[in-house]
């Protein structure tokens, strides 16, 4: 019936992050403030609000995210997104994380 | 990060910070459009300045849609050699439905053609903001790279100085200028504001296509330095979220992306997704159809208004740009880098005036607050700061029902078939009024939304 969205970009997260440069500082500016609220967690807003897939619950992780943090784009949105406050988010040290060239 | 050694050492070697404990008469927190403006404002009123950057070079860490808007910039530096893309010589403003229609207004007043183009220009933040920079370089400024301020320095109340990343990294100086962009960790750190609520926050994504300069004119109708800005809203350019998509163009890139409440995508509206349903959508696609992505990028935008403004000023230290909030979206209007600009600007004139004073405590620096409520930055935030409130009530109807409902009129007003015109014209009525909930529904929400264009 539709005829929307015939040109689905043909793409993926680990596309789009490929063409952003980063300095890896060698350890994450982000963090949990406390595991257990995560474990509490039924949303996890952490992950959709991420547009750098850097936050991701497993199955056996007891709703702990892991947090691939050299993706980090440094938006914040996680920051603003997490409804308990839980994130701890810092700036990348000394001039390390993401280096955007055209912004 | 909890380094409490009180003073400086003097340096010994490269790696340690040299000592600029009250070499400056101010400390500026980030190189952005609003400190950069700051800090170029005090090194012409003649003090000392010293620019903090936490990236390897200004511009690094900064992204925005975007347009430039230049009054004031041009006030401070000569734009003529800028690293500006194109001028803004078409806006067009377009509605999407979900199901691929576009309903779409568009502008090219021939004065925007002339110059100084109505100071509206596409540019690169990476280029436009390490250009910037340099300017204020130029004039006098010290700029330092790679040096992250994590918190400031307290004597009592009164803020003296930050505390930065390096080995021994306090550095005093009597005004420190906040300029640390939408998430600002220091003032909150600080305690000098909440963080803001995520219904008063947007995550914007964004990417740059590269297309050769010939395509990007034909595309888009360009000559020369020509360039184009679209806006576009509704179900087809952020689903059901609240905000929009952009298109614009720069010399041989187009950005492209979208911008809403953190909010809904909290509910689950993830920004990818977002942006691969805009970027599909009919009236999209063909304009990036086979671009080259050369950077993905995202950031927060503050969009809460005169409401959510912190307080600007305090013993010491005053706040500008992004980290004040000083972002408008009226729907029609999205501005930020000019509201920046003014900021750092009218911030500079007051510290140099506190400054030349001897003092600089939080009625010393009161001008800066002053200027600012009278100058255009917030009164536009007032004037517009019912926006944001009845578009989220008004979503369904603004974002879904009007788009369809006008495609729906269209297709019935000018349909090709052996009714009369007045038939179609009743049908695309109804439509509308369909839509609407009547004339009634019709004349309330042209009455709620009058405000938009006045």
């Amino acid at each position: 019936m539709s005829t929307a969205h015939p040109h689905v970009p043909d793409v993926s997260t680990e596309d789009r992050l490929y063409t952003v440069k980063y300095r890896d500082s060698g350890e994450s500016h982000l963090g949990i403030e406390n595991a257990d609220i995560c474990t509490e967690c039924t949303t996890n807003e952490c992950t959709s609000v991420c547009p750098a897939a850097v936050w991701t619950v497993d199955d056996d992780s007891d709703g702990v995210p892991s947090i691939a943090y050299e993706n980090c784009l440094e938006c914040g949105s996680c920051r603003f997104g997490c409804p308990y406050d839980n994130v701890e988010w810092t700036y990348p040290k000394t001039g390390s994380g993401v280096v955007f060239k055209q912004g | 990060m909890s380094e409490s050694e009180p003073t400086l050492q003097k340096p010994n070697h490269q790696t340690e910070t040299p000592n600029y404990d009250d070499a400056y008469d101010a400390i500026v927190v980030g190189a952005g459009l609003s400190g950069t403006a700051a800090a170029l404002t005090m090194a012409r009123e003649g003090l000392d300045v010293l620019l903090l950057e936490r990236g390897p070079a200004p511009g690094t860490k900064n992204v925005f849609g975007g347009v430039l808007y230049t009054p004031t910039i041009r006030e401070l530096v000569d734009i003529d050699d800028a690293p500006l893309e194109r001028y803004i010589a078409e806006k067009k403003f377009s509605m999407l439905s979900a199901d691929g229609d576009e309903t779409a207004v568009s502008m090219r007043p021939s004065a925007w053609s002339d110059d100084p183009h109505n100071d509206s220009y596409t540019v690169l933040r990476r280029r436009f903001d390490e250009w910037f920079a340099k300017q204020a370089e130029e004039a006098g400024v010290t700029l330092i790279t790679e040096t992250t301020v994590t918190d400031v320095l307290r004597d009592g109340d009164t803020i003296v100085g930050v505390r930065t990343d390096r080995p021994d990294g306090e550095i005093r100086a009597p005004v420190v200028v906040l300029a640390e962009g939408a998430n600002s960790l220091v003032s909150e750190t600080a305690g000098l504001k909440d963080r803001p609520d995520r219904e008063d926050v947007a995550v914007s994504v964004k990417e740059v296509f590269k297309l050769n300069r010939e395509t990007i004119d034909d595309r888009f109708h360009l000559d020369g330095d020509a360039g184009a800005a679209y806006h576009y809203f509704g179900e087809g350019a952020v689903g059901e979220a609240v905000g929009g998509g952009f298109v614009y163009t720069n010399k041989r890139t187009v950005s492209v992306g979208v911008a809403y409440r953190i909010e809904d995508a909290a509910q689950g509206q993830t920004p990818e997704a977002t942006l691969d349903a805009f970027e599909s959508h009919p009236a999209v696609a063909p304009l990036v159809r086979g671009g080259r992505r050369i950077e993905y990028s995202a950031h927060a935008i503050p969009e809460g208004g005169a409401d959510a403004m912190p307080d600007l000023v305090y013993d010491g230290a005053v706040v500008v740009g992004d980290a004040a909030g000083l972002v408008l979206n009226s729907g029609v209007h999205l501005e930020g880098t000019n509201m920046a600009v003014e900021s750092g600007y009218h911030a500079g004139k007051a510290i140099a005036a506190a400054i030349e004073d001897g003092r600089t405590d939080e009625a010393a620096l009161a001008a800066y607050p002053r200027d600012l409520e009278d100058s255009f930055v917030v009164e536009n935030l007032r004037h517009y700061d019912w926006f944001h409130r009845t578009i989220a009530t008004d979503r369904q109807f603004l974002f879904e029902d009007l788009p369809r409902a006008l495609a729906d009129a269209e297709t019935e007003y000018f349909k090709m078939d052996r009714s009369s015109k007045e038939a179609h014209t009743d049908a695309a009525r109804e439509r509308l009024l369909d839509a609407t909930g009547g004339w009634v529904g019709a004349a309330k929400r042209a009455w709620r939304f009058r405000r938009m264009l006045s």
